[in-house]
């Protein structure tokens, strides 16, 4: 614990500015992937424990993508638009089956889908660690000064972009017919098969929705990160931690949640360096005290 | 008419474990004795869960924090060369049950999948305090450098006959111990809740204090399994803690069947044989092992045991009195969404 | 015995209970009607503790149990049953008398041992017995046909032996032969049980028949109470409730 370095850090402009970009891009990063769980756990009640390996499955896609074509976008296209497809035959091939079973056959089935993919992986691309995308042309020049900080203008891209992605999620969410029947479902999914919707249509669009946020998520986060089977799960479970502070079911909360995490991260970082993950934790625990249904959640849960 | 059920259990109890001790003189193979030690192990960690899964319908996806606790505290007080070992054990035990009570009362609050995410969290904050903590812990790289394992009562665990024996003998008494709770009246309250819960409450049944209960117990039990696991290993390491160890026990539970009492420690029999053979003819247990899970979901959709029995009741019983499939593929209890 | 005063209910813009007052003298027989959505379900709710009323007082013998927790007023003498039949599924019916037993002897929380049998099994057997449900005794309660389910939801609130017992709608899907041996049971329950029996109920031949006093509610309030004989007369009952032919009505 380094609480003088924390303080040093607080005082200083240059380095709040750079840990607040650093954990403004760690934040938006998560949200992507935890929306996606979010999104799929308010409308079908079940948490994909699998989403990480979906996010470690986009990393790889892009890798893919990157290596045959060399570019960046059609990289992270490709990664969230395969992701998106996988997560639809899962969700038809093999979680619709188990809607109506009990909760050990959903972990289960979740566990059972991070075991073949993390070997999977293996298997096509080996067991070595692939170096990450690194980052497009476009953003190889003099990273920017603000206030002494340093920013690299490639994060600002990703805060920047991931930034668009939630908005064009609530946009989904509140202007268009599907979003509505969305959000209808989340507080009542017997009225919404009532009036006559194709409930296997929407659970199916959501998961795919949710897959792809996921495989967009680590095609994004690949191309600063080294690429390895297993990089999913501490993913997952930081979702889970988003989704429970931000509200289960809300992606308004997740995005809050998000943040808050994403600056604990980063400054956390200075402050506690071991027990980053620890302060995640404790978060939760004190959202779960303090206020059970999340920040923005509905009540109950 | 429960104590003769009770003693029949003492006597079946010492018969397996004089078997067991003929076993270990017959066959010299230390790869069949690791096997039996690990499914002594792993089978009463599964069982302990069984309580909550099969006889609560919680579902608690970290189980493995009482585990490792266990581990973790038993060992660390053999490192420090002043405690005996039933003394560490006792101590170990009530430690992870305290644990338990505090989370217990903070999960015990959310309703299925919650329920089950949020065990886990605590047990990964567990596990990233392990990691951290290096000085006491040894981080990553677990409890190391042994410890002395002082005689006590004429048993030296140090000699793998007295710690077999142990470990069969600790595990046959915890198994009595579990079922004797499973058949008080405690455990019919169990069922109750498990079967409906809302009716529960209008019959005086606090669900929430016998849920909690069941956490604690579970959780010492647990424990147990977690201080035979470190005497296997003379210390502690991280991946006792790590959800993967939470998430096989579950996988036991479904494999050998949560209808049926022993089912678990059939499951974890049947897991270690596998995870022995698999991994002699290759590196991608996972894969095997996902596989395998797959066909119990979607294939046989129930534990082995419970096939056998229902067989079994299928022709004992009349056929009004069949006990429903398990509640793996029912409808476990209209999953209310709030 | 018990009393409501001024008890009050909304979900969300319905108002569920609306301000009711109602007086139930010990020992009585009194019977709750009133159309779909009236509150009659909502009102037993109120009562048992399932949900806490938004005003006014639930005495039940002298004290204010409003808001009080489910189980602490199970425990105070308040038994009920279910519109839907409330049961165990996986237990079969002794198996589920025993539990209900059990809770009410306060044994639930022995943790080992023997079970504490003095008269458990004979109690068991008679509350199977008072409630006809002896020849099912080993069968599961899944697999009882709809009218033993209601009857075991029944004899699972008597199992608790309460001061104070409340059936909403026992006699809810069955046919005319069924519903009379069933409200037959329940009437002999009563008059052994010496308790007192609140019921909600569509069929208006079986109310006016067994019913000492009756209550209508409608959107919440109490439209009226009176013995049979002055139901029937009054003309608002007439007009609110019993202008729709009875069958109607009836869910
Ligand atoms: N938990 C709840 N949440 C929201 N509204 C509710 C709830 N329970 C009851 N209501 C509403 O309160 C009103 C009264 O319902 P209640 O179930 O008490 O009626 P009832 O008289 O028992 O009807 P029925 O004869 O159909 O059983 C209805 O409009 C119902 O929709
Ligand atoms: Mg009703």
């Amino acid at each position: 614990m380094d609480l003088a370095a924390l303080g040093d850090c607080l005082g200083t402009s240059s380095c709040l500015i750079f840990q607040t970009v650093g954990g403004l891009k760690i934040g938006l990063l998560m949200f992507l992937v935890a929306s996606g769980l979010t999104l799929i756990f308010g409308v079908l009640g079940v948490i994909n424990f699998a989403h990480g390996s979906f996010y470690m499955l986009g990393a790889y896609l892009a890798w893919q993508t990157m290596a045959l074509t060399d570019n960046f976008y059609l990289a992270v296209l490709a990664a969230a638009l395969g992701v998106g497809l996988f997560g639809v035959l899962f969700e038809r091939g093999f979680m619709s089956r188990v809607y109506r079973g009990d909760v050990l056959v959903q972990i289960l089935l979740c566990y059972a889908f991070i075991l073949i993919l993390d070997d999977l992986v293996i298997i096509v691309w080996g067991e070595e660690f692939l170096s990450s995308l690194g980052i497009p042309d476009a953003f190889h020049r003099p990273p920017l000064f603000v206030g002494g900080a340093i920013v690299p203008v490639f994060h600002l891209f990703i805060i920047g972009f991931s930034t668009l992605v939630a908005v064009a999620l609530w946009l989904f969410m509140t202007r268009t017919k599907w979003g509505k029947i969305t959000r209808a479902a989340e507080q009542n999914p017997l009225m919404v098969s009532a009036l006559g919707i194709n409930t296997s249509l929407l659970f199916a669009g959501i998961f795919a929705l949710g897959s792809l946020l996921a495989g967009l998520g680590g095609a994004l986060a690949a191309s600063e990160r080294s690429i390895s089977s297993g990089m999913g799960f501490s993913v997952v479970l930081e979702s889970f931690i988003v989704t429970v502070i931000g509200g289960m079911g809300s992606i308004g909360g997740a995005f809050v949640a998000a943040l808050l995490i994403g600056m604990t991260r980063s400054f956390g970082a200075i402050g506690f360096p071991l027990f980053t993950d620890g302060l995640m934790f404790v978060l939760m625990c004190l959202v779960l005290v303090l206020r059970p249904q999340g920040l923005m959640g509905r009540s109950g849960g | 008419m429960k104590h003769e059920t009770f003693l029949k259990d003492v006597a079946i109890g010492i018969g397996v474990v004089l078997l067991l001790a003929l076993l270990f003189q017959v066959i010299t193979d230390p790869g069949i004795h690791d096997l039996i030690i690990k499914t002594c192990i792993f089978g009463l960690f599964a069982l302990s869960l069984n309580l909550l899964v099969g006889y609560l319908g919680l579902v608690a996806f970290g189980h493995a924090t009482g585990f490792a606790t266990g581990a973790y505290v038993f060992g660390l007080l053999m490192q420090t060369g002043t405690w005996t070992i039933p003394a560490a054990m006792g101590v170990a035990v009530v430690a992870a049950a305290a644990l338990a009570a505090v989370i217990g009362a903070f999960c015990i609050r959310a309703r299925e999948i919650y329920f089950a995410f949020l065990t886990l969290a605590f047990q990964m904050i567990l596990y990233s305090a392990i990691i951290s903590f290096v000085s006491l812990t040894g981080g990553d790289q677990g409890l190391m450098g042994g410890y002395p394992k002082p005689p006590f009562l004429g048993i030296d665990l140090s000699r793998p006959f007295d710690y077999y024996l142990f470990v069969c003998g600790v595990t046959v008494i915890c198994v009595i111990l579990l079922r004797q709770v499973i058949q008080s009246p405690f455990g019919y309250a169990l069922r109750m809740i498990r079967d409906n819960h809302e009716r529960s409450y209008f019959l005086g049944i606090q669900v929430k204090l016998y849920q909690w209960i069941a956490f604690v117990i579970a959780s010492a039990l647990a424990a147990v399994s977690g201080v035979m696991m470190s005497l296997f290993v003379t210390g502690a390491f991280p991946n006792f803690a790590y959800w993967s160890m939470s998430a096989e026990p579950l996988f036991m539970i479904l494999l050998g069947g949560m209808q049926t009492f022993l089912g678990p420690l059939l499951g974890a029999f049947i897991l270690q044989l596998l995870n022995d053979l698999v991994t002699e003819h290759t590196r991608y247990y996972g894969l095997v092992l996902g596989l395998v899970i797959l066909f119990f979901i979607l294939g046989l959709r129930r534990g082995l045991l419970d096939v056998v029995w229902d067989k079994v009741s299928d022709r004992r019983r009349k056929a009004g009195t069949v006990r429903p499939a398990s509640p793996v593929t029912g409808d476990a209890e209209a999953r209310e969404r709030s | 015995m018990l009393k409501l005063e001024n008890v009050h209910k909304a979900f969300g813009g319905v108002i569920a209970v609306d301000h009711v007052t109602l007086d139930f003298a010990p020992g009585s027989l009194s019977a709750i009607i009133g159309p779909n959505g009236a509150g009659k379900t909502t009102l037993f709710n109120l009562i048992s503790g399932r949900i806490k009323p938004d005003g006014g007082r639930v005495v039940l013998d002298g004290e204010d149990i409003a808001g009080v927790h489910a189980t602490e007023i199970v425990r105070r003498g308040i038994g009920r049953a279910f519109q839907v039949a409330s049961i165990f599924p996986t237990l079969t019916v002794s198996e589920a008398l025993t539990g209900a037993v059990l809770s009410h002897r306060r044994r639930t929380l022995t943790l080992a041992g023997r079970f504490h049998r003095s008269g458990l099994d004979e109690r068991v057997s008679e509350i199977m017995t008072l409630t006809g449900l002896e020849a099912q005794a080993d069968t599961l309660s899944a697999n009882l046909s709809h009218g033993d389910q209601k009857l075991l939801d029944i004899a699972l609130a008597i199992a608790l032996e309460p001061k104070l017992l409340l059936l909403d709608e026992p006699t809810a899907g069955m046919g005319p032969d069924e519903r009379w041996l069933m409200i037959e049971r329940v009437q002999a329950l009563w008059r052994t049980g010496g308790m007192t029996l609140i019921f909600i109920e569509h069929d208006m031949d079986i109310v006016f028949k067994i019913a000492q006093t009756i209550r209508v509610l409608k959107y919440g309030a109490v439209l009226a109470e009176g013995p049979p004989a002055a139901i029937r007369e009054n003309p608002e009952v007439i007009e609110a409730y019993l202008g729709a032919p009875a069958e109607e009505t009836a869910s």
